[in-house]
């Protein structure tokens, strides 16, 4: 048996220690060791290191237990008790806000500004010899539907992207 | 019906005390065990403990009880450590890690794996832990001693599943030549 193929079981054995061996791959690295001595010590020595790893015990300082809840119950009396994500609600209930108020603000402007702009271009219809119609193809155009899209925009933007975070 | 960890997000939202008293009584050892992996080092891990208590009392609200409470405290206590880490010259943050975790033990001081080893199988790991990469030990501590999944020991450290699984064949590449070449 070539080491490559002992390379390729023993990466099965590392997979299957971390969990991160598929069904099909775990039963056939089972038959392998079944067959295969090199690998199943792979395996013993790898269980060794894990079974070394649980004979550590900390010593844990006896007076911290009693520390650590005295600080917490100091805290737990000074600051309100937290409701479940309501900050961020209401963060985002602000947001929300701006939002729809930055599109009403953008709408009535490109109303208003529209039929202003109606009124100047309609003085200018003489003197450039353009028609009503014309007049009103312009500001639909370059003046109306502009300004009705960036306010839309406003919307469809990421809130990052309009400056409100 | 209401689960355990429910009943933990309830609680720590609730401030209510005895739920508190139950967590770190719980939890103290292994969150001792895992911060002394993270930092190769036993001093100061005390101090560490009870800042992640006032944390996770702190940001009670972001638990939800959708998931085990384990991984979300190491996640607490893992960026406390790096905070500290970062502010505190006592410890190196030099490292060739891509999020920068290095153990540095205070220099003349013993081991806190060679002090902790009741095993001899730990006597032999020992020195082999305290020299490995703290990001490896990391990686194998919350794998077989706190029994995380993959998944869950991504969220804690902030790496996609494939670094973390890599992390811990290299963390066990490193230890097996202690017990290669018997038979046990």
């Amino acid at each position: 048996m070539n080491i490559d193929h002992h390379e390729g079981f023993q990466r099965m054995i590392d997979e299957s220690l971390a969990g991160a061996i598929s069904a099909e791959k775990e039963q056939s690295l089972r038959e392998h060791l079944s067959t295969c001595a090199t690998c199943r010590e792979y395996l013993s020595a790898s269980n060794r290191v894990i079974a070394g790893l649980s004979g550590f015990s900390f010593e844990v300082n006896p007076t911290l237990h009693a520390r650590v809840l005295a600080a917490l119950k100091l805290q737990a009396e000074q600051v309100p008790a937290a409701q479940p994500g309501r900050r961020r609600l209401m963060r985002q209930h602000n947001v929300q806000f701006k939002v729809w108020a930055a599109f009403a603000v953008a709408l009535s402007m490109s109303i208003v500004g529209s039929a202003l702009v109606y009124q100047v271009a309609k003085l200018l219809t003489v003197p450039m010899h353009f028609d009503t119609a014309q007049v009103q193809a312009g500001v639909l155009v370059f003046w109306l539907l502009p300004s009705f899209c960036s306010a839309l925009l406003l919307l469809a933007a990421p809130g990052e992207n309009r400056g409100i975070a | 019906m209401e689960s355990d960890t429910q009943r933990i997000a309830l609680g720590l939202r609730q401030r209510d005390v005895a739920v508190l008293e139950t967590l770190v009584e719980q939890y103290q050892y292994r969150l001792v065990r895992y911060l002394v992996s993270l930092l190769g080092r036993r001093d100061g891990v005390d101090d560490f403990v009870q800042e992640t208590w006032l944390r996770v009392l702190e940001r009670a609200g972001s638990y939800d009880g959708h998931s085990r409470f384990e991984p979300w405290l190491f996640r607490v206590a893992r960026n406390i450590a790096l905070d500290a880490m970062r502010k505190r010259p006592m410890f190196s943050l030099d490292s060739n890690e891509e999020d920068g975790v290095r153990s540095s033990p205070a220099s003349g001081e013993p081991s806190p794996y060679t002090l902790a080893a009741r095993t001899e199988d730990a006597e032999r790991l020992a020195h082999s832990l305290q020299t490995l990469e703290p990001v490896y030990r990391e990686a194998l501590v919350l794998r077989f001693q706190e029994d995380l999944s993959l998944q869950e020991i991504s969220v804690i450290v902030g790496a996609p599943v494939s670094t973390v699984a890599s992390r811990i064949y290299r963390g066990l590449a490193t230890l097996r030549p202690q017990f290669e070449g018997e038979i046990a």
